[in-house]
């Protein structure tokens, strides 16, 4: 399916589905954090495979993701990315110490924001996994430091295969007492969008 | 998001001598301009470079070639239709022979599944398969490894310099 033929109709069921896996995503990370988890409106944004690298400033911009693949009925990706400071109070808070404790992103901080984000990841596909009844799955997360180009490419690379068109249903989260600023993309890949939207009833 | 601008890009700078190559594109210059291709991951950023000239070019591949004819738009973002292009531009109405070439990305970033792992790989593997059927020399490769890489091409003395946050700065 071609995403730049979807309908308005089409964008805004995805974008619900979004809002069904954020919404269960921020309790799961707000009952982590012991904190409450604010969430944005989930938006839905088409890009060309080649312009993905400008999202989030520029292409060179640092920035911390933990990405797992989609597997199951449905594939895709899902990508959670966060500045560095920010990945940092995250740490802390899971470790229970003030926020300013850990100064650099070491193996130890690096597993608890791994483990953060399956479980923001894991929660937002079983969400999505009870309102369509399929069967989803999410891989092994993996974590990676570095420019959000390139980032951005190797989560699409996939995709780029098949069509010209990114799906990127971008959500954010915030927490007020520490400064944890992170967002979760969810990538469908362009065959599976026929499977999800049908589950919907909206081909 | 944008709170870390540690490694600022020459695009911040707009400076006109700089010619910024993206994702999925390739580009032509001539000495004084610098040719520069930001953030390759898993894609590969293939020079060529004509000393006599002093004029180069970058293609920025992301991909090795189409799985199928029918993929539409721009197709420049595979290593198998950008690099004869490329190298048609370089040379322009002089010949191709006079190339020399050196490239650097096709790196991992996640080891998340099998398909993603092999495309740094393959990249890089099918990038050097047609620099061999373009019989242009690779001089120099910085590919391979976990990280990301910018690389910089200047067109006076063919130097190719590549940075990556995690090891600075290489001269190729």
């Amino acid at each position: 399916m071609d995403p730049q033929r979807l309908s308005a109709l089409q964008l805004d069921a995805l974008s619900e589905v979004g809002n069904i896996g954020a919404g269960h995503a921020a309790t799961a990370l707000s009952q982590l954090l012991g904190t409450a988890v604010g969430v944005t409106v989930p938006r839905v944004r088409l890009l060309s495979v080649t312009e993905v690298s400008g999202v989030f400033g520029g292409p060179e911009n640092l920035v911390g993701a933990v990405y797992s693949r989609l597997l199951g009925d449905l594939s895709g990706g899902l990508l959670f990315i966060a500045p560095r400071d920010d990945l940092l109070a995250l740490a802390d808070a899971l470790r229970s110490r003030p926020v300013g404790t850990a100064k650099s992103l070491g193996a130890d901080e690096e597993g608890l924001v791994l483990h953060a984000a399956s479980v923001l990841q894991s929660s937002y596909i079983s969400a999505i996994a009870r309102l369509t009844e399929l069967s989803l799955l999410p891989s092994p997360a993996d974590f990676a430091f570095d420019m959000m180009g390139a980032i951005m490419q190797a989560v699409t690379a996939a995709i780029g295969m098949k069509a010209d068109t990114a799906i990127l249903i971008m959500t954010r989260f915030e927490t007020e007492e520490i400064a944890v600023d992170g967002a979760l993309f969810y990538l469908p890949d362009p065959d599976s969008l026929e499977v999800l939207l049908g589950r919907l009833g909206i081909v | 998001m944008t709170r870390n601008d540690d490694i600022a890009g020459p695009w911040a700078t707009a400076d006109p001598n700089t010619v910024v190559v993206m994702t999925g594109e390739f580009d032509v210059a001539e000495h004084p301009q610098v040719l520069v291709t930001p953030a390759l991951g898993s894609c590969v950023g293939v020079s060529m470079w004509d000393a006599f000239r002093r004029r180069g070019g970058i293609a920025h591949v992301m991909l090795p070639s189409p799985a199928d004819s029918r993929v539409v738009g721009r197709p420049d973002r595979f290593a198998s239709v950008a690099l004869p292009k490329l190298a048609a531009a370089v040379a322009g109405d002089s010949s191709v022979r006079r190339l020399v070439a050196k490239i650097s990305g096709g790196s991992t970033m996640f080891a998340v599944d099998g398909t993603m792992r092999g495309i740094g790989d393959r990249n890089v593997e099918e990038v050097k398969r047609q620099l061999a059927l373009l019989r242009i020399p690779l001089l120099a490769e910085d590919t391979g490894g976990t990280h990301a890489r910018t690389m910089e091409l200047y067109l006076d003395t063919g130097l190719v310099v590549v940075r990556s946050y995690r090891y600075g700065i290489k001269e190729l």
